[in-house]
C-alpha cells in the first residue's frame, strides 16, 4: 500500500470530519434561544459571573466568523460538548458514555453475527444459484430488507416477551435485583439481550447476504473461476480458494458504508426494548428538545462512520493489491 | 459553392424517437414478469387506497367519533381492532395510507429532482463545480443521513415555530420531513446520473448537437435529460421505498404529526401505548404489514425495471 493511498484517504476522511464540524457549527447557530443559554443549558440560577466565563470561553463576544468558529471547533476537539439541558447540566461528553457502550454491546455483537450468518447465507445462495436455500433466502431477504428494524423488533417481543414469556419486555437489567456475583449479572443482562440482538442480527442479515450472494455470482463470471474448474479443481476447492477470497473483498467497504443505515436501526431497536444507549437517549434529547445532547450524538455517530470507511478503505488496500495506488 | 449540410438528424436522431412507444413497450415488460407484476398490483392497490381512503371506510376517526372499545381486539365490528382510544385501526391505516404515499411521493421528487439537477451538470459542465458537488455527495454517502435528518428536522421545526400551518394544503410539519429527506437522500441519484452522462456526452449525437450551436442547457435538457430518463425511473423506484421506510423510521421516533397520521405516525402511537408488551398485536400489525407491502412492492417493481433496462443484467438473468 503506497503512501500515497493512505494519504489520500487520510485527507478525505479529515475534510470529511471538518464538514461534519462546519455542519455542526452551523446548525448551532440557527437553533433558537442565545448560544449562552444553549451551552449552559437549563442550569437554574446561573451567576453573571459564569455567564461571561463561557462568553469568554466560547468567544461569544467576539464575530462569529474566524474567533466563534475557531473557539468551538478547539472546544470541540477537546472535547467539551457543551451541557445537557434534559439531565441537570451534565456534561454532554459525560451523557454520550454512559450511553454509548450498552449500544456498542448490541450493535457490535449485532454486527458479528449478521456478517457471519449472512456472508455464509450469500456465499452458499451464489454458489448454488436457482436451488432451494437461494429461493427461499432471496425471498427472506427481500422482506427482511423491506421491513423497519423496529417492526422485527415489535414482533419478537410480541411472540418472545408478552407471549411465550422467554424474555423481560425492556431494559438492560432487572430493575433494583440484587446479583449474587459477576456471573449472575451477566445472565441477567444476556436474558435482556437476547431479543434485541435478534433483532439487529436478522435486520442486517438480509443486506449482508444480498451483497454476498452478488458479489459471489460476480466473481464466478472471472476468467480464473474458468480456469480453476478446468484444472480439474472440486468444487468445493473452486469456491474456498478462489472464488470465496475475491467475493469477500467488496463485502469489506459495502459493510463499512452500510454502517451509516446501520445506526438508524440502531436508534429505533433500543426505542422497542428500552436499550439505555444512545438510540434511547436521542429520543430522549428529541422530546426534552436537549439540542446539546442531540448534536453530540449527530458529531460521535457521524465521525464513527468517517473512521470505520477509512478502516474499511486502508484494509481493502491491504487486501486487494490492484487498488495500491 | 458549399455543398448543402448533410442532413445528419436522419442517420442518428438527437432524441430518441418514440419515446412514448418506450414507456409502453417497458410497462409491458414489467407486467410479464412475475415481480413487475405483483409489485405493481400491489402499489395499484395502495394508490387507490391512498387516493379516496373515505370510500372504504368513511371519514377518519378522530378522538371524538371514536366509539370502539379500547384496544379492542379484532373484530367482526372492527375488523382489525381498535387502539387505545377506540378508534378503529382498520379506518386509521387506510386513512395513513395517503399521508405516507404523499410523503413518499414528494421526497421522491426532490430526491430526484436535485439528484438529477446536479448530476448532468455535474457530469457535463465538469471541472471545479463538479469537483465541489461530487465532494458534497460524497459527504452525504458516507454520512449517517438517518441521524442528520433527525437533527434537521428538530432544528427547522423550532427555526420555523408553528408547525401546524398549511401550505398547498400539506401541513408544514409533514413539508419539512418531506424537505429534509430530499436534501439528505439526493447523492447517490446524482452520483448514479453524473457517470452514466459522463459517459453519454462522449457520444456522436452530443458532439453534433454541440458543432451546429446547441447552448450547453439545450444540450444538458434537450439530449442528455431524455436519455437518462431510464435510469432515473428506475433510481425513482427504488428512491420511493426508501422515502417512505425513513418516514416511517422518522414518525415511529417522536417527529411525525399525530393530528395526520401516517403508518411510522400509528406504530409510534402503538410503541407508546406499550402494544407489544400487552399483547395488543393488532395495534402494529396492519401499518407494519402496509410498509413492508408498500417498500416490497416498489423494490420488486425496481429489480424488474432494473432486469429489463440494464442490458447486462439482462443477459446475465
Amino acid at each position: 500500500m503506497s503512501v500515497r493511498y493512505v494519504g489520500r484517504r487520510l485527507m478525505t476522511a479529515v475534510l470529511t470530519i471538518g464538514m461534519i464540524v462546519l455542519l455542526n457549527f452551523v446548525l448551532f447557530r440557527m437553533m433558537p434561544g442565545s448560544p449562552e443559554r444553549i451551552l449552559l443549558g437549563r442550569i437554574p440560577n446561573v451567576s453573571s459571573e459564569v455567564l461571561q466565563a463561557t462568553r469568554e470561553r466560547w468567544g461569544l463576544d467576539k464575530p462569529l466568523v474566524p474567533d466563534q468558529f475557531v473557539a468551538y471547533v478547539g472546544s470541540t476537539l477537546g472535547g467539551d460538548l457543551g451541557f445537557s439541558y434534559g439531565e441537570r447540566g451534565r456534561p454532554v461528553a459525560a451523557v454520550l458514555e454512559q450511553h454509548l457502550w450498552p449500544t456498542l454491546l448490541l450493535f457490535g455483537l449485532g454486527e458479528v453475527v449478521a456478517i457471519i450468518l449472512g456472508l455464509a447465507l450469500g456465499a452458499y445462495s451464489g454458489w448454488r444459484r436457482g436451488g432451494l436455500i437461494d429461493h427461499i433466502g432471496n425471498g427472506v431477504s427481500l422482506v427482511l430488507y423491506a421491513t423497519p428494524y423496529f417492526l422485527l423488533g415489535m414482533g419478537l417481543l410480541l411472540v418472545f416477551a408478552s407471549g411465550l414469556h422467554w424474555f423481560p419486555t425492556f431494559g438492560m437489567s432487572d430493575v433494583g435485583r440484587q446479583y449474587k456475583d459477576a456471573f449472575d449479572q451477566l445472565i441477567d443482562i444476556g436474558r435482556h439481550l437476547a431479543l434485541p440482538l435478534a433483532t439487529v442480527s436478522l435486520g442486517l442479515v438480509g443486506q449482508y447476504a444480498i451483497l454476498m450472494r452478488s458479489s459471489v455470482i460476480e466473481t464466478m463470471t472471472e476468467d480464473y473461476i474458468t480456469t480453476a474448474h478446468a484444472k480439474g479443481l472440486t468444487e468445493g476447492r473452486v469456491l474456498r480458494s478462489h472464488a470465496l477470497p475475491n467475493a469477500l473483498l467488496p463485502t469489506v467497504s459495502l459493510v463499512a458504508i452500510n454502517l451509516g443505515y446501520v445506526i438508524a436501526g440502531a436508534i429505533t431497536v433500543e426505542i422497542v426494548f428500552n436499550w439505555p444507549g444512545l438510540g434511547t437517549l436521542t429520543v430522549e434529547a428529541l422530546e426534552s428538545r436537549d439540542y446539546p445532547v442531540l448534536q453530540g450524538i449527530f458529531l460521535l455517530l457521524s465521525v464513527t462512520v468517517v473512521f470505520a470507511n477509512l478502516a474499511a478503505d486502508l484494509l481493502y488496500g491491504i487486501l486487494d493489491p490492484r487498488v495500491r495506488t | 459553392m458549399i455543398a448543402p449540410p448533410m442532413p445528419i438528424a436522419q442517420e442518428a436522431p438527437l432524441t430518441p424517437r418514440r419515446r412514448g412507444a418506450g414507456a409502453i413497450t417497458v410497462l409491458r415488460e414489467l407486467l410479464r414478469r412475475p415481480n413487475g407484476s405483483i409489485g405493481v398490483a400491489i402499489l395499484v392497490i395502495f394508490s387507490v387506497f391512498a387516493i379516496v381512503p373515505a370510500l372504504f371506510v368513511g371519514p377518519l376517526e378522530t378522538v371524538i367519533t371514536a366509539d370502539g372499545p379500547r384496544l379492542g381486539p379484532p373484530s367482526a365490528e372492527y375488523p382489525f381492532g381498535t387502539d387505545e382510544l377506540g378508534r378503529s385501526m382498520l379506518n386509521l391505516t387506510v386513512h395513513a395510507t395517503r399521508i405516507s404515499m404523499v410523503i413518499g411521493l414528494l421526497a421522491t421528487l426532490i430526491t430526484v429532482g436535485v439528484g438529477v439537477f446536479v448530476g448532468i451538470l455535474s457530469g457535463y459542465v465538469g471541472g471545479r463545480f463538479d469537483a465541489v458537488a461530487m465532494r458534497i455527495a460524497d459527504f452525504f454517502l458516507v454520512m449517517p443521513t438517518f441521524v442528520l435528518a433527525i437533527v434537521l428536522t428538530a432544528v427547522i421545526r423550532d427555526v420555523v415555530g408553528s408547525v401546524s400551518r398549511e401550505i398547498a394544503g400539506i401541513r408544514l410539519s409533514l413539508l419539512i420531513i418531506v424537505v429534509v429527506i430530499g436534501l439528505t437522500s439526493w447523492s447517490s441519484t446524482a452520483r448514479i446520473i453524473r457517470s452514466q452522462v459522463l459517459s453519454l456526452k462522449e457520444r456522436a449525437f452530443v458532439d453534433r448537437a454541440r458543432v451546429i450551436g446547441a447552448s450547453p442547457g439545450h444540450i444538458m435538457l434537450r439530449h442528455l435529460l431524455p436519455n437518462v430518463t431510464n435510469l432515473v425511473v428506475a433510481n425513482a423506484v427504488l428512491t420511493f421505498a426508501g422515502a417512505i421506510l425513513t418516514e416511517t423510521t422518522l414518525s415511529f421516533i417522536g417527529l411525525g404529526d399525530p393530528s395526520q397520521p401516517s403508518w411510522g405516525q400509528l406504530l409510534e402511537a402503538s410503541q407508546r401505548a406499550s402494544a407489544p408488551g400487552l399483547g395488543a398485536w393488532w395495534y402494529f400489525v396492519p401499518p407494519g404489514a402496509a410498509v413492508v407491502l408498500v417498500v416490497f412492492a416498489f423494490t420488486l417493481v425496481g429489480n424488474a425495471l432494473d432486469e429489463i433496462m440494464n442490458p447486462r443484467r439482462r443477459a446475465r438473468g
